[in-house]
């Protein structure tokens, strides 16, 4: 039985889940750090608890605070989102110890996959195809750059090294060549030990070409351990994806039945429960390799729900509460795009934004899902990642679904912080994105040297007119929108009263 | 109504006329809507709303699917200069200092490392030079805008 679910993640996601849980009539809990105090997630919750302390490792990562918080608070399952620790075997462990329903796969299956050299192995055993590479056990920092050294020339280049213990680009760096390898290897070791507390690193053979594509998998305690299709992402920027979809645009029947009874393999070879995302390398001439297994709800997780119909989050809930998952065969319908929408300067090489979020207007209409923790009036700081939203389309056909991305980003409104829009609307022409021959080197190809906006000279003089008027009419005196405004609003009269008339 | 905005290339000059309700600039025409956007007339007959806030000095503008931030100068204000871009881009934490004082630099050297974000940004020397001054230590929080090192630039 689950009754009441506390959700240990900040934003976005957690807003995804407060919603699921409050449709599936689950009350909530939510813990914030104080500068989260006004975020929407908090809102969104039935209670929610302050967590003492300033950085990451004090509030969202502090196993016991959270953990005491659901005892006094009563709940009795912990969702964790993605991220922070959501892919900590020792909370998962702790959480479970401590009575508490874990809504996400056992700690043992999470430590085997979220161990790239166990995963491997796990892998290999269970008949599913991997990527050459090797494991660097050394911590000391002379002994870990030799051993990176001597197995370069056993993997090969190009090369990528990545954090043993890592994910979301962090603590990643591809490597050309064998001259770049030690000063790619210091700073991946630095990032990955600030990142996740674990110097580690890993390397595999840079597949170049390839697509990145996922299977999502559910898995419940009732013997079925099923796939949700595939989804796409492969349009990566800094090793972080930035457009999403699903079905895959080049996938066949065959290949999409091998990779699915793929990953169910992989699921079922750590005895898998809840959603999970087994990660391939889909190379030109067919073969896949296995990347990882994501032991989480994704970010891209809305692509594959509005195409399938499966509310992944809600089946999330009835498979921690020990009921069987609630879809049948499954049924690929349409095309789904998601893009996300990041506080970033795209043009000064994704340099992370931050600023007021003056005017946010997103885009509405048939089709189009917004999943987003902020909103108008919020202020987009340095302390979390700078991810602001994801806009998700549905269409009939791939096309129509490029079609309606492309209205969409048109329509959304984002004033005060500068952010990847327009980016996003450009790769919607790219004839790489129009025939869904996308690669993993895509952005790098395409913008070697960075990419600037093309702005048409009269759209530009007609923003510079806007502006000019804007300050002649003194239109930020009198919006709504302004942050002035709010400031000049003056204290509260002491004589409000609120009449309520009793017939 | 003169206002002066910087660009790339320097300040740019836009003078706007107002007439009855309508505003006019060359062959382009604007009105101001109830909700406080605009909508414009362009001078090849197309017509779009534009959505604008201010933050700062700074005017935002939502336009055809564009979006603008324009920084307005204060008559009589003299512009910033800038010292070779060795600012820190975002508020963090220093993680390494790669030069000292007195040391040759190529252009493209790495010259500091900053996390911001949870992620690694490099200080990169634009120009070659001799570093003159190195102003923040390893493991050093840095705001925004913040000079982090200085440096000579190249004569000619």
């Amino acid at each position: 039985m689950v009754s009441k679910v506390l959700v240990a993640n900040r934003g976005e996601i957690a807003c995804r889940i407060l919603r699921a849980c409050n449709e599936a009539g689950l009350a909530t809990v939510a813990v914030f750090a104080e500068n989260d105090a006004t975020s929407l997630f908090v809102e969104l919750a039935d209670e929610a608890v302050m967590l003492s302390g300033e950085t990451i490792t004090e509030t969202y990562l502090d196993q016991s605070q959270i953990l005491s918080i659901a005892g006094a608070s009563g709940a009795d399952a912990i969702h964790p989102g993605f991220g922070f620790l959501s892919e900590r075997a020792d909370f998962a462990r702790a959480v479970t110890q401590a009575g508490i329903q874990w809504i996400g796969p056992s700690a043992d299956a999470i430590e085997k996959m979220g161990d790239k050299m166990t995963a491997r192995i796990t892998m290999r055993d269970a008949g599913v195809p991997v990527i050459p590479g090797e494991e660097i056990e050394q911590t000391d920092e002379i002994e870990a750059l030799a051993a990176i050294e001597q197995a370069s020339t056993r993997v090969g280049y190009p090369l990528l090294l990545k954090a043993s213990s890592g994910g979301g680009g962090k603590g990643m760096r591809a490597v050309e060549r064998p001259e770049e390898l030690l000063d790619a290897a210091r700073g991946a070791r630095r990032e990955a030990l600030a990142a996740f507390g674990d110097g580690r690193v890993y390397l595999e053979r840079l597949l170049t070409g390839s697509k990145h594509v996922e299977i999502q998998v559910l898995a419940d305690r009732h013997g079925r351990t099923i796939h949700l299709g595939e989804r796409e992402c492969s349009v990566q920027r800094r090793h972080q994806k930035v457009f999403e979809e699903a079905p895959c645009a080049t996938m066949t029947e065959e290949i999409r039945a091998a990779m699915g009874d793929a990953a169910v393999a992989a699921a079922m070879a750590v005895n898998y429960e809840g959603a999970g995302t087994v990660e391939f390398l889909l190379a030109p001439n067919g073969e896949f390799f296995f990347l990882e297994m994501n032991t989480r709800i994704q970010v891209e997780h809305p692509v594959t729900e509005l195409v399938t119909g499966v509310d992944i989050v809600r089946e999330q809930l009835r498979i921690a509460a020990g009921e069987p998952m609630s879809c049948g065969e499954l049924h690929i319908r349409g095309h789904a795009i998601e893009v996300r929408l990041y506080a970033e300067d795209a043009s000064k090489n994704f340099l992370p934004a931050i600023g007021p979020l003056a005017v946010f207007i997103p885009p509405e209409g048939p089709g189009i899902r917004l999943d987003t923790g902020v909103r108008q009036g919020d202020e987009v700081t340095p302390n979390y990642d700078p991810m602001l939203a994801k806009l998700i389309v549905w269409a009939p056909s791939r096309i129509e679904a490029l079609q309606r991305m492309r209205r969409a980003l048109d329509e959304f409104v984002v004033l005060g912080t500068t952010t990847n829009l327009r980016f996003l609307r450009e790769l919607c022409d790219v004839p790489d994105v129009i025939d869904g021959t996308t690669d993993t080197t895509m952005i790098d190809r395409l913008w070697p040297q960075g990419w600037n906006p093309q702005v048409p000279l009269e759209i530009e003089d007609a923003a510079l007119m806007a502006a000019a008027i804007g300050e002649s009419a003194g239109l930020h005196r009198r919006s709504h929108t302004s942050p002035d405004a709010h400031a000049s609003a003056g204290p509260v009269s002491p004589f409000a009263t609120l009449n309520r008339r009793f017939p | 109504m003169e206002h002066q905005f910087s660009g790339p290339d320097g300040p740019i000059d836009v003078t706007v006329e107002k007439r009855g309700d309508e505003w006019l600039l060359g062959g382009r025409k604007a009105t101001i809507e109830r909700d406080g956007r605009l909508k414009v007339h362009l001078a090849n007959g197309e017509v779009g709303y534009a959505t604008l806030a201010k933050v700062g000095d700074h005017w935002w503008v939502h336009f055809a699917g564009h979006t603008f931030n324009l920084e307005r100068i204060e008559p009589g204000a003299s512009q910033s200069g800038n010292d070779g871009g060795l600012t820190a881009p975002m508020p963090g934490k220093v993680l390494e200092v790669l030069v000292d004082v007195g040391q040759t630099v190529e252009s493209g050297q790495t010259l500091m490392v900053l996390e911001a974000m949870k992620m690694e940004h490099r200080i990169l020397a634009a120009t070659p030079g001799t570093v003159t001054e190195v102003f923040f230590a390893s493991g050093d929080q840095v705001q925004q805008g913040s000079v982090l090192l200085a440096k000579t630039e190249p004569e000619d």
